[in-house]
């Protein structure tokens, strides 16, 4: 049980320390979830889409009112 | 803990949707991107995903958040092309091809770094199972709660922390490899 707990910790050393080796943009990151999240904030949406979306609108029946108007702005 | 989301979205009206699209989109298409691994799906994913939102819209009660109605109409486009290519395709092993695939060096260093970790990172969260791919990816959204990402996937608080804990080790065993 005791080697169990000192494996376990072992190998939470060894995933922080791989993390923490992860070095981007001259950045570290202490866990998974920062990783991620600043990849997340470096990731901008294809203006694209709201156009296509405002097309798509446009061409349905009933189109909601109002909101597309918001994307042309 | 991720801290709970704020409850003034409960009331989502059409006239609301260009706020909706703006706060939410970013959101959308990362888990779009990342769990697709493809920009041109995901942008497409993206779109039929608001436009069914949209069409939607009067389902939407406020018993869920925006943000957590949105992701259950993504995750569930997302399997449903995910499921189509598959049944179209012999899959091959992320863990034997995927390695043979580097970075493009065509850009100034920033961008190439940039570039260089979301590259990374996909090739990681492409060896790992989906599930812990859509995992990691809804727990990297700090607008969701465990409970939220629990009642998204269809299983328990505590299901969602075991597998998370060992999608997270895998993850930083796998990113490792790609320096």
């Amino acid at each position: 049980m005791k080697q169990q707990s000192k494996l376990s910790a072992r190998q939470q050393e060894e995933q922080t320390a791989e993390l923490r080796a992860a070095k981007a943009a001259g950045r570290q990151f202490d866990s998974v979830e920062e990783l991620i999240r600043y990849d997340a904030g470096q990731t901008l949406v294809p203006p694209g889409i709201a156009q296509r979306l405002r097309q798509s609108i446009s061409q349905s029946e009933s189109p909601p009112r109002g909101w597309w108007r918001r994307l042309l702005d | 803990m991720p801290p709970e989301p704020p409850s003034a979205e409960h009331h989502v009206l059409p006239e609301e949707f260009g706020d909706l699209y703006d706060r939410h989109s970013r959101a959308i298409y990362y888990l779009a991107l990342r769990y697709l691994g493809d920009p041109q799906k995901a942008e497409d994913a993206t779109h039929d995903v608001f436009l069914k939102a949209i069409r939607r819209l009067d389902q939407f009660r406020g018993e869920a958040t925006a943000r957590t109605w949105l992701y259950r109409i993504a995750i569930n486009h997302c399997h449903n092309l995910q499921q189509a290519w598959h049944d179209r395709h012999v899959v091959a092993s992320s863990d034997s091809a995927i390695w043979e695939i580097t970075p493009g060096d065509d850009s100034p260093l920033r961008i190439l770094e940039t570039k260089e970790l979301g590259h990374r990172i996909q090739i990681t969260l492409d060896a790992l199972p989906a599930e812990y791919r859509l995992l990691l990816l809804l727990i990297s959204d700090q607008e969701l709660s465990y409970g939220q990402i629990g009642a998204l996937t269809d299983q328990s608080t505590d299901a969602v922390r075991g597998k998370l804990h060992r999608a997270r080790k895998a993850f930083a065993a796998i990113f490792a490899k790609t320096e």
